[in-house]
């Protein structure tokens, strides 16, 4: 017979906030997320509780009913990874663990419990062990995964245990709620008077299906072991990495070129086999008086190519000022991508493209990978919005730019500059712009622009002018007309 | 360190007894010429057009290095007339010798057939002959733009361009230095391939020729 063990963290996001000593989770506290366009509060303390406060419960009603409460918004990604570090400890309790996202651990515990002195005993051991790590937990135990799940939640104690084989009678007194299913099916059974699951079990499946959908019959047969619910043990991510640990501290940079070169070697050999690369390598040295450092280099596409890592390391590793030595390394791959592999001699335009991301690689490392940039076009008429430029890194796909209609300067300054205006004109016959006098031959506009209308700032139109100036330079004049005092700016020069 | 530094560190002696190999010219249009693995300097309001239509003949990313007030209001709307914007990398420094450095990798590595390099004064001997030997190594083209005062360098050319008032796409280009071979003054018209541009963007294999480099007239310096 197959047992299931499912543990619910009720208070998964405070108990994350008390494991790092915040302080305020003993207080009157509470954490928010946003739900149906209005923060509320999600999970409260218990000094919360007490003040009269209750989950579901906006944020300005909360504050009116409780002026000293304290709200944070929630964090799922610090909770996800709390929960996944737990799904790892569970390995301590049963060999076949699955994550029940985003507050529970499913646990296979057939065969398991004798070892912890039977299924009360385990249950009472792994809410101890929760408990030393500052996490509350509720535990329910059953036949299958749907009747554990509910035990844990709706259980009338902390450790609820249905006995082997007696799933249905452990059940039938808990409330329709727990058999996991939309919010919308449950208010449908309570409206029709259905409270409990023993209502449901004595209403025949079809009635039940005609009325309610599949997804009730399917839940319940689950919870109840008629058809089956297997529980899938996701792999854990396999990490890319590898430490390496000397008895003494090295300080030469050959030798902590030699232990890089073996970390790397592990590392890459790994990836390769698994047909994978990373974009970014991370190496920790820990020196024996000054603490951690980290080292980080970045790719322009995975690799796994020890001499290239190698080679962008060699920088990073010059400079770090090591005085006493270190003794503790680890690399570890980052952002890892699957890489077809192709044949370098027969195919020169990937050749030369596997070229310019090492180029990029490289540009990107010493400088800083935001200053290695390529255009993007964007749709819009205004010409300071019709482009962005992204870091070189991040660009997958080719872009196809259209040619826009109207002309445009080549050199677009950012900031239009001020032209000091000699002999007045729409636009002016002379000025002087960067120290230089310029007299207008030809001009043509304007060109009248408004900001994009979504824009808060849509009053201001500018007109344009292209203007070819007696000494050669067109030069892209612009104004804002309506002003009473026209200033007149270079907003670029044209080819 | 920086670049300076290395400069400094390295025996001159090897750098001026460096050769440089004979190298096939890329032709912009009939005299108008530019040697392959060679760093090319151009002065003026339009240096940064010149380096432009270089870029055209080429096919391959452009390396365009500057520091960001020089390169930050380049526009590829108004580039795409003559070159794909998206060939275009944009690599910021923060100082000159970051910008010289960077300008070093990107020419001494063999994937960019052409690089711009963005400088408020020109490079000293030093500095050019550095340039020089990396753009021999890589073999493509460096193209100095030069914002400033030009010094004595190791360059192979320089020259001086200027827009004409005559109308648009229309430049004077001066050679004003150049150690191989004649000094001259052409006026220079690009014009585009037929009318529609995207029929002739189409053929895209090679180089991104959208139009063609005519030598109004040639003036003897």
């Amino acid at each position: 017979m197959k047992r299931v063990l499912s543990i619910w963290l009720p208070q998964l996001p405070l108990d994350l906030r008390r494991r790092k000593g915040d302080l305020r989770a003993a207080g009157v506290f509470a954490v928010m997320s946003e739900i149906k366009n209005a923060w509320r509060l999600i999970h409260l303390s218990e000094a919360a509780l007490a003040a009269g406060l209750s989950a579901g419960v906006s944020l300005p009603d909360a504050r009116a009913i409780c002026p000293e409460l304290l709200t944070e918004p929630s964090d799922p990604v610090r909770e996800a990874a709390l929960l996944r570090a737990l799904w790892r400890w569970a390995d301590c309790l049963s060999p076949w663990v699955a994550l029940d996202s985003p507050d529970g651990l499913f646990l296979d515990i057939t065969g398991c419990a004798h070892l912890f002195g039977g299924e009360p005993a385990m249950a009472a051991h792994t809410r101890e062990r929760l408990a030393d790590m500052q996490i509350t937990s509720r535990i329910g135990i059953a036949d299958t995964k749907g009747a554990a799940w509910a035990m844990a939640r709706f259980g009338d104690q902390e450790e609820s245990l249905a006995p082997a084989g007696k799933t249905g009678a452990a059940l039938a007194a808990l409330p329709v709620e727990a058999l996991r299913l939309p919010q919308k099916i449950t208010s449908d059974l309570r409206r029709t008077g259905l409270q409990n699951i023993e209502q449901l079990m004595g209403i025949k499946r079809a009635e039940l299906a005609r009325r309610f959908g599949l997804d009730l019959t399917q839940s319940l047969s689950a919870a109840l072991g008629h058809s089956p619910d297997p529980m899938s043990p996701k792999a854990a991510d396999p990490v890319y990495a590898a430490r390496m640990t000397l008895p003494d501290p090295i300080g030469f940079q050959a030798d902590l070129l030699g232990v890089l070169e073996r970390l790397t070697t592990s590392v890459c050999r790994r990836l390769a086999a698994d047909g994978k690369g990373a974009r970014r390598y991370y190496l920790t040295v820990r020196c024996v008086d000054t603490g951690d450092h980290l080292l980080h280099i970045g790719f322009a596409r995975p690799t796994h190519e020890t001499r290239a890592v190698m080679q962008q390391f060699r920088k990073p590793l010059d400079e770090l000022k090591i005085e006493f030595g270190a003794d503790w390394f680890r690399l570890e791959a980052a952002h890892i991508e699957p890489i077809q592999p192709f044949q370098i001699s027969l195919d020169q335009h990937k050749q030369a493209e596997n070229d310019t991301s090492k180029i990029i690689s490289t540009l990107g490392n010493r400088l800083g990978f935001d200053r290695v940039r390529q255009f993007m076009p964007v749709q819009s008429h205004l010409p300071e919005r019709e482009f962005v430029s992204v870091e070189a890194m991040d660009r997958r796909e080719p872009v196809s730019w259209t040619l826009t209609p109207r002309r445009r300067p080549v050199r677009l300054f950012r900031r239009p500059e001020r032209l000091v205006t000699l002999q007045a004109g729409r636009p002016p016959k002379r000025f002087q712009w960067r120290k230089s006098i310029y007299a207008t031959r030809e001009a043509k506009g304007p060109e009248r622009l408004s900001a994009e209308w979504w824009q808060d700032d849509r009053g201001a139109l500018r007109d344009y002018w292209q203007v070819q100036t007696e000494d050669g330079p067109r030069l892209w004049l612009m104004t804002y007309p309506g002003s009473a005092e026209p200033n007149w700016f270079i907003a670029g020069r044209f080819a | 360190m920086s670049v300076v530094e290395i400069i400094n560190r390295r025996d001159v002696g090897t750098l001026a007894s460096f050769t440089l190999q004979a190298r096939e010219d890329l032709c912009l249009s009939g005299p108008v010429r530019l040697t392959k693995g060679r760093v090319h300097e151009a002065m003026g309001d339009s240096a940064d057009m010149f380096a432009v239509l270089a870029a055209s003949r080429l096919s391959g990313p452009i390396i365009w290095i500057g520091l960001s007030r020089d390169i930050g209001s380049l526009a590829p709307t108004a580039l795409q007339d003559f070159i794909d914007p998206a060939r275009v990398i944009l690599t910021e420094g923060i100082s000159r010798s970051e910008v010289l450095w960077a300008a070093e990798q990107a020419l001494r590595a063999a994937c960019a057939p052409c690089v711009v390099i963005e400088l408020s004064n020109g490079p000293n001997l030093r500095e050019s002959r550095r340039l020089q030997i990396a753009a021999e190594e890589g073999g493509g083209i460096g193209i100095l733009l030069i914002h400033g005062r030009a010094q004595t360098s190791a360059c192979e050319t320089r020259w001086l361009c200027e827009a004409s008032n005559a109308g648009e796409n229309m430049w004077t280009w001066s050679l004003t230095k150049n150690r191989k071979g004649e000094l001259g003054a052409w006026q220079v018209r690009w014009a585009r391939f037929g009318t529609n541009f995207e029929t002739n963007s189409e053929t895209r294999g090679g180089a991104y020729e959208a139009g063609v480099i005519h030598l109004a007239a040639a003036t003897a310096a």
